[in-house]
């Protein structure tokens, strides 16, 4: 018992090593913030492209570089672009924080990026109809009409990909980024044991994970809530 | 009709999905006021022609004439000749993230405050007269003509529900007001009670017969025979593609020539 403690106290309590996890916490926090505002940005884009082009077939080349895009970024692995990114076409640049984000955020437009096509073709077809045959415009249509529906049938699987991408994000301490993943690493190269900072990491992951879950389970109770009450997205037809 | 000039001017229009031709070459004029139901069996090219009125589906080929411009003509400003041209669908489509009020004032205030925007940019460069009336003043002219548009229909007090909690009938004829705050010179009806149940139909006819008699020019699909003996100035058969029998509901149901029109109407009536 005894000895477990000092090694817990050596894994987190010596010389504020605590302070060490919290540094590390926060720029997988940020890194996944970043990464998810760009990989929106880009998603959505990208599904706005496609879900035009499907439907009024303009666009046309913008949908096959999209998807050219998305086959590629979904094709190879996340470790292997962030070390093209890293080592490759910003070797220039000793940000790595921002090199992760970056990458995390154009890997996870892809996945983004489908998520939100699917959030755009739940709409029925029938309400770009209504709103063309009123004389809106195609653009004024999606912006008043479809993206509003969209956002709301794609917003928890949206927010899942969130947090996929905190845990996923991890992968960066191959590059030598100091992440939450890369901490325990630190540590035990200090201490020579492995246990305690390996399962300290774990538990910061589960917490952050678990708050996260808790937050897409109160939007999912709040969506379904505004459907009963006539908000709906569904008119059951 | 005497001569006068046909507000809607169809000319050898045809459409094709792929290899299937669903319209050949239809010619069909249609008068300023004038009620003409379209009846035929399913993929007879009814709907079709419909939507290719207000081109919703591009035609593949021929011209569709309102107001001296082929709008078929990918070079037109489509949104410019649909906003005259009303249309109310079988599944109603209503906008699911509006109230019903918004619903109507949706395309009218976006396309007011549009121009409003465009007068303000012209009349910063001293191209044009200051704009007169001011945003909110154009939401609220839209807003209270929604609201006499409800009140027309008994609705005033689902002005601020959203669609999803009413009925197919008071859908329909939202969706049927929402096109008329539009000022639409022509009103098109794709099968607008189809998807009603039965005791609901009344209600969105009953509507329909007020536009007719106060003389707005309507295009109607329907398989309601009883209604288009009693509305339609000229009723269209169509058979494959074509129209294939024309004339007045009497000269169509009384004493129709053609044997695809007779087995049709046996089917129906």
């Amino acid at each position: 018992m005894k000895e477990l403690w000092t090694r817990f106290s050596k894994a987190f309590i010596v010389q504020d090593r605590w302070k060490m996890y919290l540094e590390g916490l926060g720029n997988t926090l940020l890194i996944a913030l970043i990464a998810a505002a760009i990989g929106i940005a880009i998603g959505v884009c990208m599904a706005m492209i496609k879900y035009i082009n499907k439907k009024t077939g303009k666009l046309k080349v913008l949908a096959k570089i999209c998807n050219f895009y998305i086959t590629i970024v979904r094709g190879t692995p996340v470790v292997l672009q962030l070390m093209i990114l890293y080592f490759v076409v910003f070797a220039f640049w000793d940000n790595g924080i921002m090199i992760g984000a970056i990458t995390f955020g154009m890997n996870s437009g892809a996945y983004v990026a489908e998520i939100a096509r699917s959030g755009f073709e739940s709409v029925d077809d029938g309400q770009m109809e209504a709103g063309r045959s009123l004389g809106l415009s195609t653009w004024q249509t999606m912006r008043s009409v479809i993206i509003p529906q969209a956002v709301r049938n794609c917003l928890p699987p949206l927010f899942n990909e969130f947090i996929m991408l905190v845990k996923e994000t991890a992968i960066v301490g191959y590059v030598g980024i100091y992440d939450l993943g890369k901490i325990p690493g630190l540590i035990q190269s200090r201490t020579f044991d492995y246990l305690f900072p390996l399962l300290i990491a774990a538990v910061l992951y589960l917490i952050v994970v678990l708050a996260l879950t808790k937050v897409l389970h109160m939007i999912e109770k709040r969506l379904a809530k505004s459907d009963r009450n006539g908000g709906g997205v569904t008119n059951g037809k | 009709m005497e001569n006068k000039k046909p507000l809607i001017e169809v000319k050898e229009l045809s459409k094709s999905f792929g290899s299937l031709e669903v319209l050949k070459s239809v010619s069909v004029d249609i008068m300023q006021g004038e009620k003409v139901v379209i009846v035929g069996a399913s993929g007879s090219g009814k709907s079709t022609l419909l939507r290719c009125l207000n081109c919703l589906e591009d035609p593949t080929g021929g011209a569709v004439i309102f107001e001296d411009e082929n709008i078929a003509d990918p070079k037109v400003d489509i949104n410019v000749h649909r906003q005259k041209m009303g249309m109310v669908f079988q599944q109603f489509n209503l906008f699911n993230n509006k109230t019903v009020l918004q619903n109507i004032t949706l395309a009218p205030v976006m396309l007011r405050k549009r121009k409003l925007r465009q007068e303000k940019i012209r009349h910063f460069f001293r191209k044009g007269e200051k704009p007169t009336l001011t945003k909110e003043q154009i939401l609220e002219e839209e807003n209270g003509k929604a609201m006499k548009l409800l009140a027309r229909i008994g609705l005033e007090d689902k002005a601020n529900v959203y669609p999803s909690t009413l009925s197919g009938g008071q859908k329909q004829r939202i969706a049927i007001v929402r096109a008329l705050a539009m000022n639409p010179k022509v009103m098109l009806f794709d099968e607008p009670t189809s998807a009603l149940d039965p005791e609901m139909v009344g209600e969105v006819l009953d509507l329909m017969k007020q536009l007719a008699n106060e003389g707005m020019t309507m295009v109607i699909v329907t398989h309601e025979m009883g209604f288009a003996r009693e509305v339609a100035d000229r009723v269209l058969f169509m058979d494959g593609g074509v129209i294939a029998e024309q004339g007045t509901p009497e000269e169509v149901f009384g004493n129709p020539k053609s044997e695809r029109l007779k087995a049709f109407l046996a089917k129906v009536l």
